[in-house]
């Protein structure tokens, strides 16, 4: 039904249908190989391939196909490919770029009126339409032909300190639409638009609105609870069965000095289902109660069905900057699995609904509390992956520790109101964690530290990541066993990418501002 | 960063004003955008301190490249440049752009951050000066010292009437319509200039908010108990097996300020503010490096600073600055020498109690 509706929907607006450029959105529903439509690869943010050409066992023979460098900044953008273009993005530029050459077909740049250039996450793409947002608030869409602009539409408010970094996701007629930047007190959101006219169709806050809504009895007043941040700066995850639509949310604001924000401050540092034809939420967990470390909860909410405690569930896996790993049944929320994916002090214990218990003595303090992890966190945003043979979920991890301070003391803090100082890592690896029991199988730990790098794993047995060298590595997926890297010149900096064509398997990366291809060797 | 005197003095070496930005969007720029950090004019040690807090946040880069940076953000958006970048005519007008910044109008744009015009209200401190007797004389008592508000007048810092205003260009028209005064006088009779000093108080108080603002700072560390931190450096923590109080310590208190002693027995490979990761590079003072010890399969071990050290290959240099490299095989044997890896077992141990009592017993070795 689904599908039926997808095709109804693209062929209203005119779209072409699969063989011509477009992207037809059945594939959206399918684990395709010949293309890498949406973000995550699929809806459901696994960044898994059932390809097996290049495997554990050859994998060592793999060798670069092309290179494209775009000489503007570091890509952060995890590419689509469809109908044989890569399309990608860094703030303030798109590119689409042949997937069997690397030669670039266009390339937009957007006149910038300012906003924070940190990084953009990608575009997504409907039919012949490419969305992407950028640093100065605008969601723009583009014919995918030729790059020319289509229309664009104010997403944020600049002076509201508010950017745009995230891919959007495309799902049925929705543009979803997150929003970034914590430097204010100001809300977080997801909005979605009308794909063909950008005609804003709902908008959900991540902090109510009224007191007396729900969520509102975690806020002191509704002065604090407008202001309270939760920014949505990762791209959600979809299941197309429940229509619901997997959103993480940001950390509350004021950032560190939390005096004016008593509370758990829902629906921040959570995961929340909502439903994407109205932007009403259907349910939450949140990872983070009362957050005062800068651990928002914007990882990705990967999507799988397994079975626990033997009986097969449709699950969601998480595992959250504040070193938790967790499980939920993603139909309704209810929490199945919470571990220690990274040692955390921070938390007293988990309650009965498997949230961490924050110790109030880990909170910021005037002379400093001992925290891990640090603010950066036990992850980040780079996309962790989930393979179905393995039944692992694999996730860049970081042992840190730093000194977390108060530094505004007034009654009614703003902004940050405080920092961390000091500390130290004490290493970075690559977490094999079995959902089941959220237990670490293996780690394998990088000598020279890590880099934010995303995850990709294969039905071959390998996953795919950077290292602290400037290395593209792939891990045997069983053992974690190191078995092939080529040096990149930069820290990979997105999450790699597989697609097949023409009997070819590729494996695309970004590392600073080059697009790298590898294959096997013909 | 004493080092980086050894930069200062050649100015032959010294990048000029557009290398340096390169410098700037490469060493910042692989977490954040440069521009986020120019919202205020600091001075260089305000900016040294900056750098330190990214250092320890991971930023890598040479010591030659953070002498660059420093020079060309002391220089650039230093107090006395303020005149330069942001109170000329030109700059006021229609100044709309982000968080980009002070004087990033008269500085070339490194590539990545793109044009446009600046979409923001660079603060002139002397008129934000100005600006706070207006504000103490006629709108102090309902919206606060720091403009939060108060039960009788709205936070102004989250008022979207300020966000959006530009040098009073919005303010203006608002006061122009008539708001309560303290002195009982009308609000439309302020000046534009006052409105203009108003707006940049306003900003200030804004741009305050923000992360590495000047105004909040570090409060009293020294909490804890120094009789305890000397037990604990003689006891549990096992300091001594490696320092004493009469040799390497001896005024140890004297070279450095509570916040940088504190960072240095977390973190001694951070010289004290954190990690300064650059693979080669060389240490900061006093920091000694981690080694690796390298045997081939049939020859002598030899022993350098890592190069590159990771699943496949590993570089080191030794001591005669030889460079030494392999590909890392089942034969090849690599040990990693660690003089530190005693505190990084300390850091997953401390209480807060330990850490700040050690801090309090550290202070006293003057």
């Amino acid at each position: 039904m689904t599908i039926l509706r997808n095709l109804t929907a693209l062929i209203f607006l005119g779209a072409p249908l699969a063989g011509q450029q477009g992207l037809n959105p059945a594939k959206l529903l399918e684990k395709p190989t010949d293309t890498w439509p949406v973000y995550h690869g699929d809806y459901s943010g696994r960044r898994y391939s059932t390809l097996t050409r290049i495997n554990s066992s050859n994998v060592k023979g793999l060798s670069m196909a092309w290179f494209y460098r775009t000489g503007v900044g570091g890509i952060k953008a995890t590419p689509l490919q469809v109908g044989g273009v890569l399309y990608f993005s860094a703030p303030d530029h798109v590119w689409a770029v042949d997937a069997r050459t690397g030669r670039e077909m266009w390339h937009y740049a957007w006149e910038s009126k300012g906003g924070i250039h940190i990084g953009n996450r990608g575009v997504g793409i409907y039919g012949n339409w490419l969305y992407f947002e950028t640093p100065d608030c605008n969601l723009v869409s583009l014919n995918i032909q030729g790059g020319k602009e289509r229309w664009r539409k104010t997403n944020c408010d600049l002076d509201e300190f508010y950017y745009g970094s995230v891919a959007p996701l495309i799902v049925k007629n929705h543009v979803i639409a997150g929003v970034s930047g914590d430097d204010l007190d100001r809300p977080g959101y997801v909005s979605s638009y009308d794909p063909e006219t950008g005609d804003l169709q709902w908008r959900w806050y991540v902090v109510p609105q009224k007191m007396g809504e729900p969520g509102s009895e975690t806020w002191p007043n509704e002065e604090a609870m407008k202001h309270g941040g939760g920014m949505t700066w990762q791209v959600p995850t979809y299941d197309p069965e429940l229509n619901l639509l997997y959103v993480t949310t940001g950390n509350p604001q004021p950032v560190i000095a939390h005096k004016n924000r008593a509370g758990a401050n829902l629906f921040t540092a959570s995961v929340v289902a909502l439903n994407p034809d109205n932007g009403k939420l259907v349910w939450y967990f949140q990872t983070s109660p009362h957050d005062t470390h800068d651990w928002d909860a914007t990882q990705v909410p990967v999507l799988f069905d397994g079975e626990i405690n033997g009986q097969r569930r449709k699950l969601l896996a998480i595992a959250a900057r504040n070193g938790y790993f967790f499980v939920l049944d993603r139909t309704n929320g209810k929490n199945l699995v919470t571990s220690e994916y990274i040692p955390a002090n921070w938390a007293k214990g988990v309650d009965k609904n498997g949230v961490p218990i924050p110790d109030p003595a880990k909170m910021r303090k005037l002379d400093g509390a001992l925290v891990s992890p640090n603010a950066r966190g036990a992850t980040n945003w780079p996309p962790p992956t989930y393979s179905p043979q393995t039944g692992l979920f694999y996730v860049g991890a970081t042992r840190s520790y730093s000194v977390f301070y108060i530094f505004d003391t007034d009654d009614n803090p703003q902004g940050w109101g405080g920092a961390e100082r000091g500390g130290g890592s004490l290493g970075s690896m690559i977490a094999a964690i079995d959902y089941k029991t959220g237990k670490v199988r293996w780690s394998h730990k990088w000598e020279s530290g890590g880099a934010r790098s995303g995850l990709m794993s294969t039905a071959g047995n390998v996953v795919f990541t950077g290292d602290g060298s400037s290395n593209l590595v792939a891990l045997n997926a069983t053992t974690g066993d190191a078995l092939w890297h080529a040096n990149v010149g930069a820290p990979v900096g997105n999450g790699p990418i597989t697609y097949d064509m023409d009997g070819i398997q590729y494996v695309v990366v970004a590392a600073g501002d080059t697009l790298w291809a590898f294959a096997m060797n013909r | 960063m004493a080092c980086c005197a050894a930069v200062f003095v050649c100015s032959a070496q010294e990048p000029g004003p557009a290398k340096a930005e390169e410098v700037l969007q490469k060493v910042c720029g692989a977490c954040h955008t440069p521009q986020s950090v120019l919202t205020t004019r600091r001075t260089r040690a305000q900016w040294q301190e900056t750098i330190d807090k990214m250092v320890s946040l991971g930023a890598k880069a040479t010591d030659e490249e953070f002498a660059a940076v420093l020079n060309y953000l002391s220089a650039q958006y230093g107090p006395n440049a303020a005149d330069a970048a942001a109170a000329t005519p030109a700059a006021g007008a229609g100044r709309r752009g982000g968080r980009g910044g002070a004087g990033a109008a008269q500085a070339p744009r490194p590539a990545s951050s793109a044009a446009g015009p600046d979409d923001k209200h660079v603060v002139d401190a002397a008129a934000a000066d100005r600006g706070r007797r207006v504000w103490a004389a006629e709108c102090i008592n309902c919206h606060g010292t720091y403009a939060r508000g108060s039960d009788n007048g709205p936070n102004l810092v989250r008022s979207d009437i300020v966000l959006h205003d530009r040098y009073g260009n919005e303010i203006g028209p608002f006061l122009k319509k008539g708001h309560p005064m303290q002195s009982g006088s009308a609000s439309a009779n302020l000046t534009p200039v006052q409105i203009a000093e108003l707006s940049h108080f306003l900003h200030q108080r804004v741009y305050d908010t923000l992360r590495g603002s000047p105004i909040f700072q570090m409060h009293d560390i020294l909490t804890g108990d120094a009789q305890a931190g000397a037990a604990y450096f003689n006891g549990e923590g096992g300091c001594t097996a490696c320092h004493s109080v009469t040799g390497d310590f001896k005024g140890i208190a004297s070279k450095y300020d509570p916040p940088t002693l504190l960072g240095k027995f977390l973190n001694p490979r951070a010289g004290g503010r954190g990690g300064r990761g650059g693979r080669g590079a060389p240490p900061a003072p006093g920091v000694k490096q981690v080694t690796l010890t390298v045997t081939p399969p049939s020859g002598q071990p030899v022993t350098g600073v890592p190069v590159v050290f990771d699943d496949f290959d590993v570089s080191i240099r030794d001591a005669a600055g030889e460079y030494h490299s392999w590909t890392r095989t089942p034969g090849l044997k690599v040990v990693k020498n660690d003089p530190y890896a005693a505190h990084d077992d300390l850091l997953t141990k401390y209480t807060d109690k330990n850490m700040h009592d050690l801090l309090a017993y550290l202070v006293t070795l003057k």
